[in-house]
């Protein structure tokens, strides 16, 4: 067959995709618990995260150097700009918000730091699983302030169509309005988290194809025009990181917010 | 042909048919953004963070494609 074939140099250059188990520990019914280096890295970028915080939190001075105003940046952004559409009411979500940001923004810029295969490099975001947990984290506070402001009868009802129609098309018009506004809060944080999922494997990939190429045809001369491309591609990712972690925590807002103040 | 090479070819032809709608629309919105900064350059901060939303809202919709076609090339 071809593709056995073809497991070259170019496979083996993915090994950055490849979620491989370090130690492996029993499952739990549907959950396996073995520690891979995926669990890993999460666990990096969290520490990362933890300490850049931390650290700032320890030196804050008069006169802010570049690591505080940084850290400032941060936190404007957070209890600022991204969040200045839920107001007073979804504070307490502030600091999700800019939590999931600051994750998703260092996991990916960790990721693109070369890495020898010893280390058993991984980006977690190019996981669905991942992405689809933080994703999930949304959905359940969407959701939960939806009902709990607006009570059960409150907030389904926000769903159906908008008053000042005629009797008798009331009924096909709310159940087609339902159905639609159900499968767009289903499909709402689906989407955030294959936005950020696919976002990152295509710029992985490309990455790793190319230097596959590269290992694979090894001769200088060929080795030029994929080498320049994967440059820019990585400065590139670099910006696209930036982005979908603004995406992502900036549509996490408009949906909370959207539950907050359901049908106003 | 057998269904892995009918599937492979799906997603060939499928991710190179979802490149066409968010082009056009990811240029069609870079074009109105750029009209918009013409007339009033003072509200660039606010029509560029307006730009790089709608970019990224439509540059999901090929990852849509684009998982499909991860998920038939490799089964």
């Amino acid at each position: 067959m071809a593709n056995e074939v073809e497991a070259s140099k170019i496979t083996e250059a993915l090994h950055e995709l490849e979620v491989q188990t370090i130690w492996n520990l029993p499952e739990i019914g549907p959950f396996d618990f073995s520690i891979s280096n995926a669990v890993i890295y999460m666990w990096v970028s969290a520490l990362v995260v933890f300490v850049f915080f931390f650290v700032i939190a320890r030196r804050l001075r008069k006169q802010p150097d570049a690591l505080q105003t940084a850290g400032e940046v941060l936190l404007n952004l957070g209890t600022g700009h991204l969040t200045g559409q839920i107001g007073e009411k979804g504070k307490k979500y502030y600091y999700l918000v800019l939590t999931i940001f600051v994750y998703i923004l260092f996991t990916n810029l960790i990721g693109l730091i070369p890495k020898p295969v010893a280390l058993r490099p991984y980006t977690p975001t190019t996981n669905i699983n991942v992405t689809f947990g933080m994703a999930f984290v949304v959905f359940v506070v969407v959701q939960y302030q939806g009902f709990k402001r607006h009570g059960v009868r409150g907030y389904i009802g926000s769903w159906l169509s908008p008053p000042g129609v005629p009797k008798a098309m009331a009924l096909p018009l709310n159940l087609i309005f339902f159905v639609v506004h159900l499968m767009g809060e289903f499909f709402k944080p689906l989407s955030l988290a294959i936005r950020l999922f696919g976002n990152t494997i295509a710029g992985h990939l490309i990455i790793l194809v190319m230097l596959g190429l590269v290992l694979e045809y090894q001769n200088y001369l060929i080795a030029i025009p994929p080498l320049a491309f994967v440059v820019a591609m990585n400065g590139f990712e670099i910006f696209v990181a930036l982005l979908q972690a603004y995406i992502f925590s900036l549509l996490a807002v408009i949906y909370i917010e959207s539950a907050i103040y359901a049908g106003h | 042909m057998d269904p892995q090479t009918a599937a492979r070819l799906a997603a060939g032809i499928g991710i190179g048919l979802a490149t066409i709608g968010p082009g056009i629309g990811i240029g069609y919105l870079t074009g109105r953004t750029t009209d918009a900064i013409a007339r009033q350059p003072e509200a660039v901060g606010d029509i560029r963070t307006t730009m790089i939303i709608g970019v990224a809202l439509a540059e999901a919709l090929t990852l849509y494609a684009f998982v499909i076609a991860i998920l038939l090339a490799v089964s």
